[in-house]
C-alpha cells in the first residue's frame, strides 16, 4: 500500500496509534483481571461501560433455593445470574451458600469453605469502598467481612476446635 | 516498509503474540505475566536483532522523523519487546531443573549469536531453530515425560525417571490446547521478526564498519 499525501500518512499513523493503544489497554486489562471464561471477559468489558446487568429472575431463584437449604441448586442459579462474577450481592450469596453447605457441628468442609472465601473476597472487592452489606434480617451474616471472617475461622486450626461444647453452636 | 505495516500490522501482530503467548488454559493463573528473566532475554534479543540488522532502530526513531512517526516507532519497539518477553516465557518450562536449563540455553545462544555478529538472514534462521527446538523439548518431549501414562511399563519408566532426577524434571500436565497455542504464537512471532524494518542490506555491524572505512 503506498501513501502519496502527507494527510493520508498522518491519518494511517494516527489510526494505527489509537488502535494499538486500545489493543494494548485491552491486553493489559486482561492481564490485570485474569478472566477465566469468555463470560467474564464480556461481562467485565460491559461493566466497564456500565452495561452489565444481573439476571434478576435467576438471582431470585438462587435466593429461594438458598433459603430452602438447596445450596448446589442455589449456586447454579446464582452463577447463571452473574456469569461474569461482577455483582457483589450475588457473589456474597454464593459465598454464603458454600459456608452453609460446608458447616458442620463437629467439623467444617475445608474445600467448600475455601471456595466460599474466594466468593466472599470477590463480593468485598466488587462492593463500593470494599464494604458489602446484605439487607436481609432473616440471616445471621450481613456483610462480606463477617462472612469472610467466619470462613477464615472455620479454615483455621485452633485449640477451640477440640472444645466439646462446639456441638452446641448454631449455623449462621 | 509501508506506513501501515509500521503503525498497524506489526504492533497488532506483536500484541497478539503477547496475548496468546501468555494464555495458560486450565492453569491456576490464566494469563501469567512474563518472568523477570524473560525480560532480560527480550532485551538481549533486541540487541541481537539490532546488531544483525534485522531491526534498524533508526528507521523507527530519528531526529528527521516527525513526532507522530517517532511515536509509532516507540510503540512498535515496545510491542516487539513485550512479544519477545512473552515468547521466552512461553517456551520456558514452569518449574524445576528444565526451567533453569532452558534459561541457560536461551542466554548462551543469544550471547553467542551476538558475539558471532551474524547477518539478518542467519540470525532469523538461528532464532527459528532455537525457538523450534525449545518448542519441541517443552511441548513434546517434556510433556510426554510428565504425562500420566496408562500402561504399566510407562508408569515404571516414569517412576524411574522421577527417582533418578529426584522429581526435578517432570512438569505439571498441560492443557491439550497449550501446544497448539504455543505453535501458533511462535509462528506469529517469527513472522513479526521477519517483517521488522531491517537495515539497508541487512549486513552485520562489523561488515558495516568495513564499508564505512572505505
Amino acid at each position: 500500500m503506498a501513501y502519496h499525501g502527507d494527510m493520508g500518512e498522518t491519518a494511517v499513523r494516527g489510526a494505527g496509534l489509537v488502535m494499538t493503544l486500545t489493543y494494548a489497554a485491552l491486553v493489559g486489562w486482561l492481564y490485570a483481571r485474569q478472566p477465566a471464561t469468555i463470560a467474564e471477559i464480556t461481562g467485565g468489558l460491559s461493566a466497564a461501560v456500565g452495561a452489565y446487568h444481573v439476571d434478576r429472575d435467576a438471582f431470585d431463584n438462587g435466593l429461594r433455593y438458598f433459603r430452602n437449604d438447596q445450596f448446589v441448586e442455589a449456586r447454579a442459579a446464582l452463577e447463571r445470574a452473574d456469569p461474569a462474577r461482577r455483582d457483589p450481592r450475588t457473589q456474597f450469596y454464593i459465598g454464603y451458600s458454600y459456608y452453609r453447605q460446608g458447616w458442620g457441628r463437629l467439623y467444617s468442609d475445608d474445600t467448600l469453605y475455601r471456595q466460599g472465601l474466594e466468593a466472599a473476597e470477590r463480593a468485598r472487592t466488587l462492593a463500593p469502598e470494599e464494604r458489602f452489606v446484605a439487607d436481609d434480617p432473616s440471616q445471621h451474616i450481613h456483610t462480606a467481612d463477617e462472612l469472610a471472617a467466619e470462613l477464615e475461622s472455620g479454615l483455621r486450626r485452633e485449640p477451640a476446635d477440640f472444645n466439646p461444647l462446639r456441638i452446641l453452636r448454631e449455623r449462621k | 516498509m509501508t506506513v501501515a505495516r509500521e503503525a498497524i500490522y506489526l504492533p497488532a501482530l506483536c500484541l497478539t503474540v503477547t496475548l496468546i503467548g501468555g494464555l495458560r488454559p486450565g492453569g491456576p493463573t490464566v494469563l501469567p505475566p512474563p518472568s523477570l528473566f524473560s525480560l532480560v532475554l527480550a532485551v538481549l534479543l533486541l540487541g541481537v536483532l539490532i546488531q544483525s540488522g534485522a531491526l534498524a532502530p533508526r528507521r523507527l526513531l530519528d531526529a528527521s522523523r516527525s513526532s507522530l512517526q517517532n511515536l509509532n516507532g516507540v510503540v512498535l519497539l515496545g510491542t516487539v519487546f513485550l512479544a519477545a518477553a512473552q515468547t521466552f516465557s512461553l517456551l520456558t518450562p514452569e518449574s524445576g531443573l528444565p526451567r533453569v536449563l532452558f534459561g541457560i540455553y536461551f542466554l548462551v545462544l543469544l550471547v553467542s549469536t551476538w558475539a558471532a555478529a551474524s547477518d539478518r538472514i542467519r540470525v532469523l534462521r538461528s532464532l527459528a531453530v532455537t525457538f523450534g527446538a525449545a518448542f519441541i523439548l517443552k511441548f513434546i518431549v517434556l510433556d510426554a515425560l510428565s504425562e500420566p501414562t496408562a500402561g504399566r511399563l510407562g508408569r515404571v519408566l516414569q517412576l524411574l525417571l522421577e527417582g533418578v532426577t529426584l522429581g526435578a524434571v517432570t512438569q505439571a500436565v498441560q492443557h491439550p490446547a497449550s501446544g497448539y497455542l504455543a505453535f501458533f504464537t511462535l509462528v506469529l512471532f517469527l513472522l513479526a521478526l521477519a517483517l521488522l524494518p531491517a537495515r539497508a542490506g541487512g549486513s552485520s555491524s562489523a561488515q558495516g564498519m568495513v564499508v564505512r572505512d572505505y
